[in-house]
């Protein structure tokens, strides 16, 4: 029971950094491999508000979001949009922007320790046990799995109910008839990655309520948004979001049944699998 | 009025199209005849703003549309049907035709759009909700004549609609192209298959390897015996 719950509650803040990457990866068709240094960055930033001025990271939100949508656009503008004009095909975008971005990584890291040098960084912050079936958790993990869910609902909701969704669904599904349709593909390719960082940078700040974070983790968070996208299929929303459920489960069965060590390999091994057996995902479909 | 003038499409050295110039009036059906590989595509596609042009320009009711992005193209009023079919498979039938609607000059018109696509696509009216992908090939042609219909186009491209279509669909298709010029609209397609293509088109061009070689009605080109023997299997 215990390790359903805790598993349930990590994975739908899982969920949120997965639908950032998929944004990303799925519309502008860019793997970031620095997704999780945004998303370090995002948490640092909640870190930087409570400690400066005792913020609460659901405060915090309000200013680290549009922050990292603007640093996310203009990455895509300086960064990305030069390689997807030169791009004579997905498969060459795809090694040019996992080559860039994985520079990108170590800039961050690297302005990160500048910044705020290179220690573990936590905060203590709704750190009272709440029971649910008359077992405690920590109050802190639900806080942040509601504004998870809370964030991913809206985000289903506008990408399913509004035609500016539509669109950014319909440069997925098929990019060169999203053109004609009127569909201004630069545009909302960039619109997407920069909402796509925003996303997983609130992400970061859900995560910060509960994780300990230093400046070279990003990696690690890249790669368990990346195995939930991979996993969940690049396309549907719905896929990711049940993966990420499915990844946080493992993580927490394996940490709690077998060895915490464990939990990264857990996931490869899951990640690994898939790859091979249904490598267009869960969900995903075959290509026609 | 959709017109090209002496417009060249080079692939490297290589040229695809070159100096071809046609025009498309409103209520008219022009068809562009040619064998494999004469650049009958490429041309559409230049056109269409999905392929750079080399030379020549592109004109739409006497404004410039050369080297303009697809989705400007689209605003211009010209929609076009791709040979892939350019329809979003992983997404219902009812969110195509909204996301036809796309354009900024079709959005206040959207709902008369709809239902006049539905009276020509009663079929669509029944899978609304179903996904594309799952559509069989004549439905999926009607899901991408319609959606390029809710863009409220003054020109309608078509690259090979008649592709993977039994002679039955097709002739089915070709009527309704005919009563989608009824309504005003020019409609210019490419085709291989001379014979329906010819039998609903007012005019229409020769491509071969990448120049025209003839224009005429379609009912003297149906009778030519170039075309005959080119195009339509010999006498």
């Amino acid at each position: 029971m215990d390790i359903i719950i805790i598993g349930l509650l990590l994975g739908g803040t899982y969920a949120l950094m997965a639908m950032g990457l998929q944004l990303q990866y799925g519309v502008a068709r860019i793997m970031n491999l620095a997704n999780g240094e945004i998303l370090v960055c995002g948490a640092f930033g909640a870190i930087w508000f409570f400690t400066a001025s005792k913020m609460s990271p659901i405060y915090a939100l309000i200013f680290v979001v549009p922050i990292a949508f603007v640093v996310n656009w203009a990455i895509y503008q300086v960064m990305m949009l030069p390689l997807v004009k030169r791009a004579k095909n997905q498969g060459q975008l795809e090694v040019d922007s996992i080559l860039a971005t994985f520079g990108l990584s170590f800039i961050f890291i690297g302005i990160l320790l500048a910044v705020f040098g290179g220690e573990f960084l936590t905060y203590s912050y709704l750190a009272t046990p709440f029971l649910i079936f008359g077992e405690p958790y920590a109050l802190n993990r639900i806080a942040a799995f509601l504004g998870s869910v809370a964030l991913c609902a809206g985000l289903y909701v506008w990408l399913h109910w509004t035609r500016a969704g539509l669109t950014l669904r319909a440069i997925a599904v098929n990019p060169a008839a999203a053109g004609l349709v009127s569909i201004n593909v630069p545009r909302a390719s960039a619109l997407a990655f920069a909402l796509g960082g925003a996303v997983t940078a609130a992400g970061g700040v859900l995560l910060s309520m509960f994780l300990t974070f230093d400046a070279s983790l990003g990696v690690i968070f890249t790669l368990k948004a990346l195995v939930i996208v991979i996993m969940g299929g690049v396309s549907d929303v719905r896929g990711a979001i049940l993966a990420a459920f499915i990844l946080g489960l493992t993580e927490t069965a394996v940490a709690t049944l077998v060895d915490p060590g464990l939990t990264l390999a857990a996931a490869y091994v899951l990640f690994i699998a898939i790859l091979l057996v249904r490598p267009e995902g869960l969900f995903g479909r075959r290509s026609t | 009025m959709l017109e090209s003038r002496n417009l060249s499409v080079f692939y490297g050295r290589h040229r695809a199209v070159e100096n071809v110039s046609i025009t498309v009036s409103a209520s008219e059906i022009v068809v562009m005849l040619g064998a494999n590989g004469a650049g009958k595509s490429t041309f559409l596609r230049a056109i269409a703003g999905q392929t750079p042009s080399q030379g020549g320009t592109v004109l739409m009711d006497g404004a410039e549309i050369t080297h303009h992005p697809p989705h400007e193209i689209v605003e211009a009023g010209i929609a076009t049907v791709p040979e892939d079919r350019g329809v979003f498979a992983e997404l219902t039938v009812h969110e195509n035709l909204t996301l036809g609607a796309h354009p900024r000059r079709a959005r206040p018109h959207e709902a008369a759009n709809l239902e006049r696509v539905l009276t020509l696509f009663p079929r669509l009216a029944e899978r609304r909700k179903q996904l594309v992908r799952t559509m069989s090939g004549g439905e999926r042609q009607m899901v991408a004549v319609g959606r390029a219909m809710m863009s409220a186009p003054s020109i309608l491209l078509l690259d090979e609609p008649s592709l993977g279509l039994s002679p039955l669909l097709c002739g089915e298709l070709f009527r309704t192209l005919r009563r989608i010029k009824d309504t005003g609209v020019g409609i210019f397609l490419v085709e291989q298959n001379a014979k329906q293509s010819l039998a609903i088109a007012d005019r229409g061009y020769l491509l071969d390897n990448g120049h025209i070689v003839g224009s005429d009605t379609a009912e003297a080109l149906s009778k030519d015996e170039k075309v005959q023997t080119a195009y339509l299997g010999g006498g």
